[in-house]
Order: C-alpha cells, then structure tokens, then sequence
C-alpha cells in the first residue's frame, strides 16, 4: 500500500513536470500526444465547453449495489445478536448465515476502498492486481468458512471459545 | 466710519491665525484607534515562475485601519502593500461564489469570513484544497464547471403548457428550497475527500445537489433520464457520507442531504 502511494505520487509530479515543461515549449513544437487526457491530470477531457460524460449506465454497479450493501450492513445487526444469543452446533442455518454475510461485507468494504484509491483507471496494472486478489482472497475465506462450519465447531463457537479462553 | 473698519481689521490681523493651527485644545479630540497588527499568511505561487515551489508569504496589516472580512483585508494588502497578490472576488456579499479559498483550514468565502481579532495568532489563506493552481489564490474551477454542465442544470420538459407559464404547488416548489440558493463557489465539493481522489468522474456534492435540485422539480420530466445517468459506481456513489460539504457550506446550505434523498429515490425506483 505504501510503495502503490509512493508510486502514484511519483507518477504525479512527473506528470505536473512534464506540464509545466510543456507549457514552457512554444505551441507549435506541441504534438497531439502531449495533450493526451490523463485521469485526474491537468489535461482534460475535449474542450473546456464540453460537459463531462458519464460511464455507460448499470443498476448493479449503482443502486442495486447500493441498496444491497446497505441492507446487509442492516440485516448484520439482527444476525449478530441472533449469534450471541444461540449456540452455533444447535443453529447451523444462523451460524453459516452470519459467516457468508460477514465475508460479503467485508469484501464490499475492501472493495470499496479499491475502487476509491486504487482505480484501474488510473492504475491498470496494480488497480486489476489488487481487485483480483480481493476476489480471490474472498473466495478462499468462504471456502475456509464452509470447511471449519461444516467439519469444525463453527464460527459462533469460536468467538464463544475464544471470548472465554 | 473709516476708522471704525480700520480698528476692526486692526482686532483680526492681531488674532489671525491658520486653520492648520485651528483650536485643538478648544475641541475634543478625535479618539486615536490602537493600532493592531496581525499576520496574514498567504499562498503564493507565480505560473511565470513554474520551477519555483509555492510559499506562504507573511503580510502584517493593522486591523484597525481594514474592514472587519478577510476580503477587505485581501484587497488592503492587494492595495497598499503587495499588487502581484492574485485572488477572485466580485459582489464583496456572499451571492457570486468567486472569492472561495481556504481560510484557517476551512473552505469558506472570503467576503462572508470575519477576521479573528486575536493578534497573537496568524490567519492562513490558502487556495480551494486539492485544485490545480492557475496563480496565488485562484484555482482552476473548469472541470467543475464541465461537470456541472454534464448534468444538464436547466428545466427540460417535452409538453410545456400551451398558453401559460408552468403552475406548481407551494409543496412542490418548497422541495427545493435550500438546492436553489447554491451559487456554485465550489467550497463543499473541494472539502469532499472523495472528491479529491476520484474528482475525474466522481461528480462532487455542488453538482450532486444541483442534479438533485432538478430530479426534485415538479415542472421537469427527464426525471428517469437524469436519474440514469447516476446509475454507475463513480458518478454518484463515491459518496461516502462524510458531511465535510454540509459542515463548510458559507450558504448554510445541506448537500449531503441532497445527496442522501437522491440515492434514497434511485434505491426505491
């Protein structure tokens, strides 16, 4: 994370050197590709007249993925209660319920923060190394979730476990 | 007669005297003000000079001789003390939104800003945060105003009524109280975190409650078609609720309401 921040700095001020050096050129030495657009850089995209586009519309990068993430941060709060109050050998349903949840929201949450600060756009490599790790991490702990549930005690009696140890 | 005049005139030569030298003591005397001086830090970057890194150059100005707004004390010291200092400022009220910058930490207009009396401490002026500079205080406000337009801020409507002007409730029209009064000085959305990492496609809470502003109207019909356009993950929904836009607002204005009543109506549609 920190060498990504270092890099990305880095990445900035050589694109505000290469401005200012442009801008210091005569206009017509300036080629096309010196007035490329850059995410987030000085160079914007087609004239100062032109409004900003939007990426092409979809309810589940939007609402539909909003709504969900809400109602699940909602819905854990009932189900973290129900986990305390039960035991996880007598109620498998709510233990295994509480395990995909928690990963769903968690990862929703990493997510989030990929997309904030490590975007593709702007980073294509490390932006795509990053989310596929996330992904791949989730699956992997879903996977570790439903072998220690299924073969193990289970997460409910872990914390319980652990909380009294 | 004649000697009469001469006598007179005789009387006044003797107690002539210049108005310069007019009867101070007679009168009471003006009250002196204390002069009080206080630090004005300010930002400082010359284009001309692009190898150059910014500074904060120091400025001491009496208080007592300025107005009581730090864009009075931005103009005295552009006036009387250094004319390179560069900032934008218009209707000196609060209505035109140019002179937004940085002042103590916090986005606020200049004209609406009173300066802190307290001498010992310096007031820091800096440019709208996260902006790229044109000069001094002046920030670079075009893709501001290129996402602005890209919302379309204007009423749209296929089948306007025929022999009249557009009727609305009193209800309705009280749905935007407190978007309309926006005057666009880009305070909220440069004080918006998210907006600083992601200001190439995450709109910012101006343009947010000014789309909202126009999804509320009554008279509007692309309501569906604005409400599209929101419909991906960087648009609308960098939003992280973070309240930074209602909390500097200089309007007293509530973004992040707007913003909350938008999301609320896309997760409902």
């Amino acid at each position: 994370m920190s060498s990504s921040l270092v890099a990305r700095s880095a990445f900035n001020r050589n694109v505000a050197a290469a401005f200012a050096r442009r801008s210091l050129r005569p206009l017509a030495l300036q080629g096309a590709a010196d007035f490329a657009y850059v995410p987030g850089g000085p160079i914007f995209r087609g004239s100062v007249n032109d409004p900003t586009p939007f990426p092409p519309p979809s309810k589940s990068h939007g609402s539909y993925h909003w709504a969900f993430e809400r109602l699940l941060s909602a819905g854990l709060v009932p189900l973290t209660v129900a986990s305390f109050v039960t035991s996880g050998t007598n109620y498998p349903i709510i233990d295994g319920l509480l395990g995909v949840s928690l990963v769903m929201h968690s990862h929703i949450g990493f997510d989030s923060i990929v997309v904030d600060y490590l975007h593709p756009r702007k980073f294509p490599v490390l932006g795509r190394i990053v989310t596929w790790t996330l992904r791949a991490t989730t699956v992997g702990v879903l996977v570790g979730i439903y072998q220690f549930n299924t073969n193990d005690i289970g997460l409910t009696e872990l914390i319980a476990k652990a909380w009294h140890a | 007669m004649q000697s009469l005049v001469a006598a007179r005139s005789s009387v006044l030569r003797k107690s002539a005297r210049g108005f310069a030298s007019s009867a101070a003591r007679a009168q009471a005397t003006p009250l002196q003000k204390p002069v009080e001086k206080k630090e004005f830090k300010i930002y400082r970057w010359n284009p001309d000079e692009p190898s150059k890194k910014p500074t904060l150059q120091t400025y001491t100005i009496d208080l007592n001789q300025c107005g009581p707004m730090v864009l009075d004390a931005l103009i005295k010291i552009k006036n009387e003390i250094d004319p390179t200092l560069t900032f934008r400022r218009s209707c000196r009220e609060g209505i035109c939104g140019s002179c937004a910058m940085n002042i103590n930490g916090q986005n606020t207009l200049a004209c609406l800003c009173r300066i802190d009396r307290n001498t010992s401490k310096d007031t820091k002026i800096y440019p709208l945060p996260h902006m790229y500079i044109v000069k001094d205080l002046v920030p670079d406000l075009t893709q501001f105003y290129k996402q602005y337009k890209s919302i379309e801020p204007y009423l749209q409507n296929d089948n306007p009524p025929a022999d009249r002007e557009f009727l609305q409730s009193p209800e309705d029209r009280k749905k935007l109280d407190g978007m309309y009064e926006c005057i666009l000085c880009a305070c909220c959305s440069t004080s918006c975190p998210s907006y600083w990492w992601n200001q190439d496609e995450y709109l910012g809470p101006a343009t947010l409650m000014a789309a909202y502003r126009w999804m509320a109207d009554s008279r509007d019909t692309y309501k569906a078609h604005r409400m599209e356009k929101m419909q991906n993950e960087l648009s609308l929904y960098r939003c992280h609720t973070i309240f930074n836009c209602s909390r500097t607002c200089p309007k007293g204005l509530n973004p992040a309401a707007a913003i909350a009543k938008m999301k609320l109506e896309l997760a409902a549609e």
